[in-house]
């Protein structure tokens, strides 16, 4: 009797081990649950991530892939000083370091980038996953890895950067995986170079991934030309050129096409369209000649804005071999320096938003599955079988046939947004075998404006307007990346696929991107405007931005004597351009609020700086009444899809002339009532507010996990701005990294981002910049000599490397 | 006196053990313990209950402390524990939950009585 007890509770107990050794995936009532032992194991477990605060650093490490000894320093900030010999010994070491402090945040994103999501999170990511190989993402990857592993020079760089990773994967036990790894229950995999082509690619995907073709091509179909016109503008009244008016373009070596005679814009009937509005992404940057500053030295300031994670995408390192010494954020998962500075120049970075992605219906064969139609002609498709890994359930297969267009992403098994059908292939810049990481390479080593510009040149997508500042006084803008020579509309809309005359032609020489060095005006800026003026002798669109741009040229064109403090005061401006144009119209057609309240907030607005201040109730009421004025304004309008509405600069433009009676469209007609209706809704919403009325609260700026686990998230930050403002600080999207650099004989370098060094959320560098990035407090960025033998006393570690 | 020599058992080779071995040494050793040292029933569960219960407390403290509770407080957020003291209490219980039950069905299940 005892030992059947006793039996029943040995099953028992290791049952009941075994249950805590196993992930708990859906379970109705419990949810999805780590291997609860395994994570709160103090040996092995969880435990063994907290890293003690007082951590010493410190090492003498032996390498033996090594060609030569190397050097490491750590200064306060946990930023590593690398200083090695050779290229292989420095991007080993960097890799080394990547994987040290950010491994399974490497992993995640090139999970991500490559459509590999549900290996390691299950059929809840299947969806993301699949969009991710009809996008051709892998694809896209493969054909850049091709160029960068046919380069010596990013052969090397990336060979050795994945030896770097590598070699510190093959020293891990469970216990020292990154706490993300135990709670999600798998391990880390060797690194490919492959990873780090899908890394740019993820990049790439993030800034030229979201193209209006296909829900414009259905407002073409209902709107009159004039409307569309009038509402969609294809360059904005007042708009400020990334290059300024008077430039003289490299003379063209191409002929610009002329349109096709027969229409090679498919038509489609009225289909429903999602419901979503999204802003793009932006960012700014700047320089300043010398002429403009009281040091009589240029200052380049760059903070581009992405989305807002812990950890966040960048670290901050520095980088030397003899002849190199740069400094500025990297990518984990992609070897060299992104943006930053050398000892000769600097550089940074804001998205050029020219459209190098489009779509083709394409015309099968009738009767046939793998045949398609050219100008009357049979061609055959290439197909590319997807298997997608999914934890716990089997494999899932797609199979994605690709044009001479590139993929076919949508067809009757998988529908556009809206659910559009019809088999459409995409057209995409980043599909082609382009090297970005050339670019990097030889950027990171420039010594002048030339060699600078011989480097960006590889750099084609995502094309970036490209702002250079250097030591020898120049000043330079460039709008690089790779462009196609189109004919005027080519690519606005979904074109017919079975037509010659629609395909893209030539590519456009990168030396006559658009560009400009030391201008009369004294100063270079972009924030995702339109990038030339019509003098540019090329034909391209683009989903262009222009309130923060505004903002930028006004507050430049004032100031002749600037200083880093007033860059650190701009980046961190929060004045709104578009509250400037549109609230005065909005107040003049308020009628008498309603109660003494609603005469407060009125009252408040009326004598408003148009600051959109953390603690200001003022930016509240100001948003939430343009959200839904700006709502309402089109809803109903023609059955445009929420997603295109116009512009909010263009409704701005809008509303002040239908103010003054220069515009007579519907939904203007009667501003009075517009105005009472969505102040009342205003006001509803506000009294709602779930954390208050300050705007931070009401906006609520999160750092999310990249799981998207709320313990190890950052939420309601007390940060001003929003995307209208130069300080553009959303929800979930924001300055990445802000950046100043005085180009001083002594470069005076300046930069914060939104998280830390450190990956690992038991470290006390997790989180540490977090609280002067909130604030608008930079650090001075350590920017040591090149040399072997340091001695700063900011450098806290140090590592001596042998091979 | 057993009773003293069994948690002893406990309290020294778990821990050795875990170092090689996966988390779940916690029930393997109290249970082979338990087996060996022939105790009774209850005696053998508070000899397993405490040992498990004071080697992962310690162990977690001793990671936790030099930490600041920095990962031990998100975590306590990530299992809504609210506050890592809780978590650290949590953590001792079901370690030693488990250590406590292996022990004793190690006790009970001996053959010979004594």
């Amino acid at each position: 009797m005892r030992q059947i007890a006793g039996f029943l509770l040995m099953v028992v107990t290791f049952g009941l081990a075994w249950l805590l050794d196993h992930p708990i995936n859906n379970v109705p009532g419990v949810g999805t649950l780590p291997p609860i032992g395994r994570v709160i194991d103090p040996v092995n477990g969880c435990w063994a991530n907290a890293e003690d605060a007082k951590k010493d650093f410190n090492g003498s490490l032996a390498f033996p892939a090594l060609q030569q000894k190397a050097e490491a320093w750590f200064d306060t900030r946990m930023v590593p000083h690398i200083h090695a010999e050779n290229s292989h010994d420095l991007y080993f070491l960097e890799g080394y370091i990547h994987a040290t402090f950010r491994l399974w945040q490497m992993d995640m994103e090139t999970r991500a980038a490559a459509g590999r999501i549900s290996e390691v999170a299950g059929a809840k990511a299947l969806a993301y996953d699949r969009l991710q190989r009809r996008k051709g993402m892998l694809y896209a990857a493969e054909n850049s890895l091709k160029a960068m592993e046919g380069d010596p020079r990013t052969k090397v760089m990336m060979d050795a950067y994945t030896e770097g990773i590598n070699y510190y994967i093959s020293k891990l036990k469970y216990r020292d995986y990154p706490l993300e790894y135990k709670l999600m229950g798998f391990c880390p995999e060797p690194w490919t170079n492959i990873k780090s082509a899908l890394m740019l690619k993820y990049m790439a995907d993030d800034l030229t991934g979201s193209v209006n073709d296909i829900p414009l091509t259905y407002l073409r179909e209902v709107l009159s030309p004039e409307i569309f016109q009038l509402l969609y503008p294809e360059t904005i009244k007042g708009s400020k050129q990334v290059i300024p008016a008077g430039t003289v373009f490299e003379k063209p070596s191409l002929t610009r096409p002329a349109p096709p005679v027969d229409s090679v814009f498919p038509h489609f009937t009225k289909k429903d369209f999602k419901d979503v509005k999204e802003d793009g992404i932006g960012s700014n940057n700047w320089a300043i000649s010398g002429s403009r500053t009281q040091s009589g030295a240029p200052i380049l300031c760059d903070d581009p804005h992405l989305g807002l994670h812990m950890p966040s995408l960048w670290f901050e390192a520095q980088l030397q071999t003899p002849g190199m010494n740069v400094y500025g954020v990297s990518l984990p998962g992609a070897p060299g320096v992104i943006i930053g500075f050398n000892d000769s120049l600097s550089w940074g970075f804001t998205n050029n938003y020219r459209d190098v992605k489009d779509y083709y219906l394409i015309k099968r064969v009738p009767g046939s599955s793998d045949k398609y139609l050219m100008d009357g002609e049979e061609k055959t498709f290439t197909r590319r079988l997807e298997h997608i890994i999914v934890k716990g359930e089997k494999e899932f297969i797609d199979t994605i046939s690709y044009s001479v267009h590139g993929p076919v992403m949508y067809d009757e098994h998988y529908a556009a947004d809206g659910g559009l059908d019809k088999p459409l292939a995409m057209c995409w810049m980043a599909h082609k075998g382009t090297n970005e990481l050339l670019a990097v390479y030889l950027m990171n080593r420039a010594r002048n404006y030339n060699e600078f510009v011989d480097g960006i040149i590889n750099f084609q997508c995502p094309a970036q307007n490209m702002i250079y500042a250097d030591k020898a006084g120049n000043i330079a803008i460039w709008g690089q990346g790779q462009f196609v020579n189109k004919w005027k509309g080519q690519g606005g809309f979904i074109m017919d696929g079975s037509k010659k005359s629609a395909m893209w032609g030539d590519l456009i020489p990168p030396k006559e991107n658009p560009h400009a060095l030391n201008p009369a005006q004294g100063y270079l800026a972009s924030a995702n405007e339109c990038v030339t003026d019509s003098t540019y002798p090329y034909w391209y669109n683009g989903t262009f931005i222009e309130l923060r741009a505004w903002r930028i040229n006004q507050l430049l064109a004032a100031m002749p004597k600037a200083t880093v403090q007033d860059m650190f005061a701009m980046q961190n401006d929060t004045y709104s351009i578009l509250a400037a144009n549109a609230l005065p119209v909005m107040l003049k057609h308020l009628p008498t609020p309603a109660d003494a309240t609603e005469k407060g907030y009125v009252d408040k607005l009326r004598t408003w700086d148009y600051k959109l201040g953390a603690d200001g109730v003022e930016g509240s009421v100001f948003q939430v009444w343009w959200y839904y004025m700006y709502n309402k304004m089109w809803a109903g309008f023609n059955n445009v899809p929420a997603l295109l509405y116009p512009q909010a600069e263009r409704s701005m433009q809008l509303l002040q002339a239908a103010d003054s009676g220069k515009v007579n469209i519907k939904q203007l007609a009667n501003l009075d009532e517009l105005m009472q209706a969505s102040f009342r809704q205003t006001m509803d919403s506000l009294k709602k507010a779930p954390n208050g009325m300050a705007w931070y609260q009401v906006k609520n700026t999160t750092l999310t996990h990249l799981a998207k686990l709320p313990a190890f998230s950052f939420p309601n930050l007390k940060v001003g701005g929003w995307g209208n403002a130069i300080n553009a600080m959303k929800s979930n999207h924001g300055p990445s990294w802000r950046m100043v650099v005085q180009m001083s004989n002594e470069i005076e370098a300046y930069g914060v981002y939104p998280g830390g060094q450190s990956g690992n959320p038991g470290s006390k560098y997790y989180a540490t910049f977090i609280d002067n990035w909130v604030t608008g407090n930079y650090y001075k960025l350590l920017f040591l000599p090149n040399s072997s033998q340091q001695n700063n006393k900011e450098i806290k570690y140090s590592w001596k490397i042998t091979n | 006196m057993r009773f003293i020599l069994l948690l002893l058992i406990i309290l020294v080779i778990t821990p050795l053990a875990e170092c090689f071995l996966p988390w779940w040494m916690i029930a393997v050793v109290p249970f082979l313990a338990a087996v060996a040292m022939n105790l009774r029933g209850g005696a053998s569960f508070l000899a397993g209950f405490v040992g498990i219960g004071a080697f992962w407390f310690t162990a977690a403290l001793m990671k936790d402390i030099p930490n600041a509770h920095l990962l031990s407080q998100r975590m306590a957020h990530l299992f809504k524990l609210g506050d890592y003291g809780i978590f650290l209490y949590v953590v001792a219980f079901i370690g030693a939950l488990i250590g406590g039950l292996a022990s004793w069905a190690g006790a009970l299940i001996r053959v010979r009585k004594h």
